[in-house]
């Protein structure tokens, strides 16, 4: 049983939907060229851009392996959040890498290392950006799904059907409008996902309490649902490895430095991160008090990243209930539109790039944009709809996401600070970063070798591929002989 | 001070924090989205004109 009432929950969801819709086609009139489609012609400011961020950052997927952490590991479960939040302060109050990005000008991330480390580089850093990005982004459909049918009690047949109806509206509007359809309507869901997560965040406070949830974790995991170091799930290994992720993620994770190529000027950017950071705890603690509630009132269940949607059916009253999914569906229409048309910026700009000998015009420039998105979207629909996943969610998708974090990272931090660095580095970092991975999940899927992955274990694999790739990209730029680093600058 | 008070704080902080920030947001990012459409809208017409001339 559910309380979801649909002439009350399914009008306010219903409004919700027809407003975005309306918002984000009716911006499409101010898009003329490439530069407005992929960064809004570069007029983005401060509060547009934390409304943007934030929005972009959180969607239900979010918001599932969130829980599913505070529900597995109680309130050590938001140690990425803290980690993240600090990371994305640090870097917005120096601007360490995101100011000489911002100030070289650039659409994209590989577009800046072609100026230092060459064509080739740009193209195969594209490669491996989009790689990650889309294997990163393939389970959200699902797991959005999964969100919805639970906690709307509806049957479970019709989770595709929903949820490719979701995403072609979320295609029509990033296709016409790009990044400014993507800001106007993310300012939209900003507000009505805050909404949500706010109030339904204080009806468990005041419904369960905090001594409940407290006494809850502690019976259930001990001093380890307080403190990540005595965790057995997480140890420090899981700490180093989070905040290499988090640090690599706020410095290169195209959606998140999309917002920084986006803004008016350096100072805005670098204001955006900083005023933001402290959302990225909200990011993991909201829900993971979720996830510990559902702990608290249902006990132990067979799927852990179900238990919180299965809490929130029963515990949330009709009308809030609207709220909640129409906030939940804002949270996922933003983050699928903005992940789209960034993996689209890569692809064209980056990908693409070796086959626009001339120059294009910008009809042509535009159109080729508008069909990579509807290509995004059909590959979308088909991963998320075939690949099994094993393991808990954020474990994933930080593994997936690390098949380019650590070598972009690396890259970009070494392109922007360390004047030895050359294409060598370059190749082999990305080539590192890669193989690691990738070859962790394949091992993950075959028979013969779960267990040795499952010895090994994400976090000494990420850690593993955070250092080898920083090596490779010294070795590799050492190795390199001076005189064709000459040639090559002159 | 409750229990586990690192926790508590955190959480605190978060719901105040995301309210304020909320609402502020909400007016600020409004005025943002109406300059940004008048300034794409002046470039479009001075480049309009640039084109005619």
């Amino acid at each position: 049983m559910t309380n979801f009432n649909w002439l009350l929950d399914g009008s306010i969801v219903g409004l919700y939907l027809l407003v975005t819709m309306a918002a984000g086609l009716m911006v499409r009139k101010y898009v003329g060229k490439v530069e407005h489609f992929l960064v809004a012609g570069r007029e983005m400011d401060v509060y547009l851009g934390i409304a943007s961020l934030a929005a972009t950052e959180f969607g239900i997927v979010t918001c599932m392996y969130t829980a599913q952490n505070g529900y597995e590991k109680g309130f050590a479960g938001a140690t990425p959040g803290i980690l993240m939040a600090l990371a994305m302060a640090v870097v917005g109050m120096t601007g360490f890498v995101i100011k000489p990005l911002r100030d070289a000008g650039v659409m994209t991330i590989p577009e800046l290392f072609e100026q230092r480390f060459g064509q080739r580089i740009r193209w195969a850093a594209g490669v491996v950006i989009v790689l990650g990005g889309l294997l990163n982004m393939g389970v959200f459909l699902r797991t959005g799904g999964q969100f919805l049918v639970l906690v709307a009690g509806l049957d479970v047949k019709y989770l595709e059907i929903m949820m490719t109806a979701l995403l072609v509206g979320v295609a029509i509007y990033t296709i016409l409008g790009g990044m400014l359809s993507v800001l106007v309507t993310d300012f939209l869901q900003f507000v009505v996902m805050s909404a949500g997560l706010i109030l339904v965040t204080i009806l468990i406070l005041v419904n369960v309490g905090w001594e409940k949830m407290v006494m809850t974790v502690e019976t259930s995991y001990g001093a380890g649902g307080f403190n990540p170091f005595i965790n057995p799930t997480m140890g420090w290994q899981y700490v180093l490895f989070n905040l290499m992720l988090n640090t690599a993620a706020v410095l290169t994770w195209q959606t998140t430095i999309a917002r920084v190529l986006a803004a008016k000027d350096t100072a805005t950017g670098q204001k955006v991160y900083t005023r933001t950071s402290f959302f990225f705890v909200c990011r993991f603690l909201i829900p993971g008090l979720w996830g510990i509630a559902a702990l608290a009132t249902l006990g132990p269940v067979a799927n852990t990243l179900e238990a919180m949607p299965r809490y929130l059916s029963t515990a949330v009253p009709a009308g809030l209930m609207g709220i909640l999914i129409a906030a939940m569906l804002a949270a996922d229409m933003s983050t699928d539109s903005s992940y789209m048309l960034t993996w689209c910026s890569v692809i064209y700009n980056d990908i693409m790039a070796p086959f626009r000998k001339k120059p294009w015009s910008e009809k042509k420039g535009l159109f080729w944009n508008r069909t990579i998105i509807a290509f995004i979207g059909i590959f979308l629909l088909l991963y998320g709809l075939w690949y099994p996943l094993k393991g808990d969610l954020w474990t994933y998708l930080g593994v997936t996401g690390t098949i380019y974090l650590a070598s972009i990272s690396m890259l970009l931090i070494a392109c922007c600070y360390w004047k030895r660095a050359n294409s060598w580095g370059a190749g082999a970092s990305i080539f590192v970063s890669a193989l690691i991975p990738v070859s962790y999940l394949v091992m993950e899927q075959l028979p013969s070798t779960v267990q040795l992955a499952k010895s090994i274990g994400p976090y000494y694999s990420g850690i593993a591929t955070y250092v080898l790739s920083a090596a490779a990209m010294v070795v590799g730029s050492l190795l390199k002989p001076q005189q064709s680093l000459r040639k090559e600058s002159a | 001070m409750p229990h586990h008070w690192f926790w508590w704080i955190v959480t605190a902080a978060c719901v105040v924090w995301y309210s304020t920030i909320t609402v502020y947001v909400a007016f600020k990012g409004a005025k943002d989205i109406k300059n940004m459409l008048a300034r794409l809208d002046a470039t479009k017409k001075r480049e309009a004109g640039e084109a005619q001339n």
